[in-house]
C-alpha cells in the first residue's frame, strides 16, 4: 500500500497529480530506500583487533617476551594487537575472576595427574570465576572424557586420558607452550637434603637436615604476594609456593606424585567410598581440636562458600575441582568420616589434598562480603576475599609475624603430630621459616651466596641461569616442573570459540624457538599440557609439534602459508589485515 | 644488604656535599651563614615542615596508592610503546659496562646528591628566597607527583623489553634494587620524578648562576645525566622525561609565584629580620 491508494478522489486535479506525483516518489525511493537499507545495514567487518594479557617483566620476565613473540606473529598475519601488562594478582583477577581478556600469557599451574583437565576445562565451569575453566571453553566431547577418567583406574583410565588428550590436542582450548625447568639456588653448609621432595611442596622444606646450631630457616622469595595475603582460597594472591601447605595440613599429602598418609591416618577405598580416619589429638594453632567435623565443613566450604544446600552458588577460585568429586560426607565420628565420590580411586586420592580448615574460624566468613557504598559481585564472600591474616591451620607451621612486601615468619608448631615419637613422617627441621621478599632473581641469588638467606624459594628466572656459579657452599637444585607456559583464549568472544582460529593462532608459535630463545634453553616445548608420563606417544615431542606444526621454521614465520590456512578455514583479508565479525 | 648501601649513599653524599660546600659555597659565606643561620632557619622552617609532611604523607600514601591505581585502571605503557617504542632501544644500543657504571652511580649517588647539594648551599645564602623557593619546588613535586602516578599505571622499558632494555643497573649492582624498591613502585614511571626533581634543581641553579657560577655548571649537566640515565638503564621511557621536565617546570613557576606573594614566613614570624627582595 501506498499513500496513493487511500487519497481521497474528489479533490482538485492539480492537488491530485501533485499527490500523484508525491506517491510515485514514495514508490520509487521505498525501492530505493529498501535497497540502500539492505547495502548499508550488512555491518562492516573490522579488523580483528586483540588484547593479550600478561604480567611485566618484574612479575613474568618470560612472560612478557612470550607475549610481546606472540603479538609479532598475530601482527605479521594481520591482527591488531595490544599488550596489556598488569601486576601479578591484577594479571590473575582479569583472567580468571572477570574474564577480562582476549588472550592470556602466563603459567599455568598443572598438575601431576591429568585430571587437573577436569576443572581446567569442564563446561559446567564456564561461568564460574577462578582457575576452574577460565577459557569459558565448552565441548561436550570433552566433558564426557573428563568425567569418565574421573570415574576410571589403571589402563583404562589411561585409555581414557590418552583419548581426552587427542581431542583438547585437536581443539586447542588453550594452547601449552612450554614447560619451564625449576632451578633453584641453595645452601649446602646449612641444610641438607635439598631435593629430596619437591621443593615447591611442603615436603620439600620438611625433609630437609639442618646442620648443627641451625635454628632458622632463611628464604629469598621473589614475589611480595605470600606477605601480603595467606587465604588459601584467593587465587589471585596464590603461586606455585609451599608455605600455606605447612601452616594448613591436608588429609593427604604428595610425593613424587604418588598420594600419601598426612593429617589422615589412613584411609580404605571402596567402591566410590572412601572410609577415612584422622590422626588422634590434633589440634589447630588456637588448640582447638581438629575434627572429622571440620574436615566435613572444609569440603563443604569448598563446594560453596555460602554454606548453602544447593551447590555452586559461590564457589571458591581454587580446589574447585578437587572438591566436586566428593558428593557427600558421613561424620561417624570425632575422627572417623565417609566420603562418597563420584570418582574412582586414583583422583579420590587426590581429592584428600586440599587444605583443612577450622570450622570455627570460617563459618563466619561465608557472609557475603560488604564495602559500604560498593555493590559487590554476586558470590563474593569474605571467605575468598579475606587476607586470612593470621591464618589459622592445623601445619607444622603456625605463622609468627609478617610486614607487607619485606617477610612472612612462621614458627615451628611443637604440638604436630609429626614431632611424635610413634609418626613416621618428616618433622620441621627448624623453630623458624622466615620468607624475605626479594624482588630479583639476581639479588636473591646474591643474598643466598652472602648467606643472607638458605634458598631461593620461587623458581628462578631463566636468564640468570648461565651466569650462576656455585661454590662448595651453594648449589643449584634442578626439579622437575608440571607448570606449564600457555595461551589462553577466552573462548566467550569471538573469534575464539572457533577452534580452527584457535588451532590456527596455535600453529604461529614456534614453541622450540620459544624455548631455546625465550627460556635460554631452560624450557621443554610441548604439545600436551601433562607431564611426560601420561603423553601418549602420538603427542610425545619430536623435533616439531605433533598436534600444531608451526607454520615456518626457526622462528621465522611463513606468513604467506599463514594467510591462506587462515583464509582456507573461512577468514577474510582486506588490504592485508584479517577481518573478523565480533 | 639495605643498611650497607643507605651507609654508602650517606658517605659518597657526604663526601660530595662537603667537597661542593669548599669548592662553590666558599669561606665567606660560611662565615656569614655562622653569624644568621638562626635567622635563615626561622625563614625556611614552615617550608620545610610542609616538605616533611608531604614527605610523609607520601611514604604513607605510596602504600595505598597502587590499589588505587589499579582501581582506577588507567594503564598507558601500550599507548606509550607504541608511540615512541624503539627510542629506548637506540639509546641502549650505546651501552658499554662504563657507561653502565657511570649511569649507575649518577642515578643513584649522583641524584641524591644534586637534591641534598643545593638545600645546603642556598641556606648558605643570606637571601633566603632560593632556599624556600626550592623547598616549596620540591614540595610540588612530591604532591603533583603523586597525582600523576594515582591517575596513571605504566610499566617503564625495562619491564615491557626485558631482553632488549637490559635493566643494567639492577643486575649489574643487583643491590640498588633493595635502595629503590623502597623508594618507587615499579608501575609509578609516568612522570619520571628523577627527572622532574633534578630538572628543577637545575633550573632553580640555572637562576642563581649570578651567585653560584659553578653550581650551575655542575648542577646543569649533572641534571641532564640523570634524565639521561633514567632512560639509559631502561627505568623509563622518554615520554617520562618529557613530563618530568613539565612538571619540573611547572613547580618552578609555582614555587615562584607562591614564594612571592604568600610567605608562610611572614605569617607565622613577624620578627622576621630579613627584608624580601628579589634576589638577583
Amino acid at each position: 500500500m501506498t499513500e496513493a491508494d487511500t487519497a481521497p478522489t474528489d479533490r482538485p486535479r492539480s492537488r491530485r497529480s501533485v499527490l500523484a506525483g508525491a506517491a510515485g516518489l514514495a514508490v520509487a525511493t521505498s525501492g530505493c530506500v529498501r535497497q540502500v537499507r539492505t547495502v548499508v545495514n550488512r555491518e562492516d567487518v573490522d579488523q580483528l583487533s586483540v588484547t593479550i594479557v600478561t604480567r611485566p617483566a618484574d612479575g613474568d620476565r618470560e612472560g612478557i617476551r612470550l607475549a610481546r613473540a606472540i603479538a609479532d606473529v598475530l601482527e605479521a598475519v594481520g591482527v591488531d594487537v595490544a599488550i596489556d601488562m598488569r601486576s601479578n594478582e591484577e594479571y590473575l583477577r582479569a583472567v580468571l575472576i572477570n574474564h577480562e581478556f582476549d588472550l592470556s600469557v602466563g603459567v599455568h599451574p598443572g598438575g601431576t595427574d591429568p585430571d587437573v583437565l577436569y576443572e581446567a576445562l569442564h563446561s559446567r565451569y564456564a561461568e564460574e570465576s577462578g582457575w576452574q575453566n577460565p577459557f569459558g571453553y565448552a565441548n561436550m566431547q570433552v566433558d564426557e572424557l573428563l568425567e569418565d577418567q574421573r570415574r576410571a583406574d589403571g589402563d583404562e583410565r589411561e585409555a581414557i586420558v590418552a583419548d581426552l588428550l587427542e581431542t583438547v590436542a585437536r581443539e586447542q582450548p588453550f594452547v601449552p607452550i612450554c614447560v619451564p625447568e625449576e632451578h633453584r639456588f641453595v645452601r649446602t653448609d646449612r641444610f641438607d637434603g635439598w631435593g629430596e621432595a619437591h621443593p615447591a611442596t611442603r615436603l620439600g622444606y620438611l625433609e630437609l637436615e639442618p646442620g648443627s646450631d641451625v635454628e632458622r630457616l632463611r628464604t629469598a622469595h621473589t614475589d611480595a604476594r605470600p606477605s601480603e595475603n595467606l587465604n588459601p582460597l584467593t587465587a589471585e594472591y596464590r603461586d606455585d609456593e609451599p608455605f600455606l601447605e605447612l601452616v594448613y595440613d591436608s588429609l593427604a599429602t604428595e610425593r613424587d606424585g604418588e598420594i600419601e598418609p598426612w593429617l589422615a591416618e589412613d584411609w580404605t577405598y571402596d567402591d566410590g567410598t572412601l572410609r577415612v580416619r584422622l590422626r588422634e589429638d590434633c589440634r589447630f594453632h588456637d588448640d582447638e581440636p581438629v575434627r572429622a567435623e571440620d574436615v566435613a565443613f572444609t569440603y563443604r566450604l569448598l563446594q560453596d562458600t555460602e554454606l548453602e544446600d544447593e551447590e555452586g552458588t559461590s564457589p571458591p577460585p581454587r580446589y574447585r575441582g578437587l572438591a566436586a568429586a566428593v558428593d557427600a560426607i558421613d561424620v561417624d565420628d570425632e575422627l572417623e568420616l565417609e566420603l562418597e565420590l563420584d570418582a574412582g580411586e586414583a583422583v579420590a586420592e587426590r581429592a584428600l589434598t586440599v587444605p583443612i580448615l577450622p570450622e570455627h574460624v570460617w563459618t563466619e566468613r561465608a557472609e557475603s562480603a560488604t564495602v559500604p557504598g560498593v555493590r559487590v559481585a554476586q558470590g563474593t564472600t569474605e571467605a575468598i576475599t579475606t587476607d586470612n591474616v593470621p591464618p589459622i591451620g592445623s601445619g607444622p607451621f603456625r605463622f609468627e609475624s609478617r610486614t607487607e612486601r619485606e617477610h612472612l615468619t612462621l614458627e615451628r608448631f611443637d604440638d604436630h603430630f609429626t614431632r611424635r615419637e610413634d609418626v613416621a613422617l618428616p618433622e620441621p627441621p627448624v623453630e623458624e621459616f622466615r620468607v624475605g621478599i626479594d624482588p630479583r632473581s639476581t639479588s636473591a641469588i646474591e643474598l643466598v651466596t652472602g648467606d643472607d638467606a638458605d634458598v631461593t624459594s620461587a623458581p628462578l628466572e631463566t636468564y640468570v641461569l648461565d651466569d650462576v656459579e656455585p661454590d662448595p657452599e651453594t648449589a643449584i637444585l634442578e626439579s622437575p616442573s608440571w607448570r606449564f607456559y600457555h595461551l589462553g583464549f577466552n573462548a566467550r568472544r569471538a573469534p575464539f570459540a572457533n577452534p580452527r582460529f584457535r588451532r590456527l593462532v596455535a600453529r604461529l608459535i614456534d614453541k622450540a624457538w620459544i624455548a631455546e630463545d625465550v627460556f635460554d634453553g631452560y624450557a621443554a616445548p610441548t604439545a600436551t599440557p601433562v607431564t611426560e608420563e601420561w603423553t601418549p606417544a602420538e603427542l610425545a615431542w619430536d623435533g616439531q609439534d605433533p598436534a600444531t606444526p608451526f607454520f615456518g621454521t626457526d622462528g621465522d614465520l611463513d606468513v604467506a602459508a599463514a594467510v591462506d590456512a587462515f583464509e582456507d578455514a573461512g577468514f577474510n583479508y582486506d588490504d592485508g589485515t584479517l577481518r573478523v565479525r565480533r | 644488604m639495605l643498611v650497607q648501601v643507605l651507609v654508602q649513599l650517606a658517605v659518597v653524599v657526604s663526601l660530595l656535599t662537603l667537597l661542593g660546600i669548599g669548592v662553590v659555597v666558599g669561606r665567606y659565606r660560611l662565615r656569614d651563614t655562622r653569624r644568621e643561620w638562626l635567622a635563615r632557619l626561622r625563614a625556611a622552617t614552615p617550608i620545610t615542615v610542609v616538605l616533611a609532611v608531604v614527605l610523609l604523607a607520601n611514604s604513607v600514601a605510596r602504600q595505598v596508592v597502587p590499589d588505587l591505581s589499579w582501581m582506577i585502571g588507567w594503564n598507558l605503557t601500550w599507548a606509550i610503546y607504541d608511540i615512541e617504542g624503539q627510542f629506548i632501544l637506540w639509546l641502549q644500543s650505546y651501552e658499554t659496562p662504563a657507561l653502565t657504571a657511570v649511569f649507575s652511580f649518577v642515578y643513584i649517588y649522583g641524584y641524591v646528591f644534586l637534591l641534598v647539594f643545593p638545600v645546603v648551599a642556598y641556606f648558605a645564602l643570606s637571601n633566603t628566597r632560593p632556599l624556600r623557593e626550592l623547598l616549596t619546588a620540591y614540595t610540588l613535586n612530591y604532591v603533583l607527583g603523586l597525582v600523576l602516578y594515582t591517575f596513571v599505571i605504566a610499566y617503564g622499558p625495562r619491564n615491557m623489553m626485558p631482553e632488549l632494555v637490559d635493566a643494567l643497573m639492577y643486575d649489574t649492582y643487583p643491590r640498588y634494587q633493595h635502595l629503590t624498591r623502597q623508594v618507587n613502585r615499579n608501575t609509578n614511571v609516568f612522570p619520571s620524578l628523577h627527572t622532574s626533581l633534578a630538572a628543577t634543581v637545575g633550573v632553580l641553579a640555572y637562576q642563581t648562576r649570578d651567585v653560584y657560577p659553578r653550581w650551575a655548571i655542575v648542577a646543569i649537566p649533572l641534571a641532564i645525566s640523570v634524565a639521561i640515565s633514567t632512560m639509559y638503564l631502561g627505568i623509563h621511557w622518554a615520554i617520562d622525561v618529557v613530563a618530568g621536565i613539565v612538571l619540573a617546570y611547572v613547580c618552578v613557576k609555582l614555587a615562584g609565584v607562591l614564594v612571592g606573594r604568600w610567605s608562610l614566613a611572614d605569617r607565622f614570624d613577624v620578627r622576621n629580620p630579613l627584608p624580601f627582595s628579589r634576589w638577583r
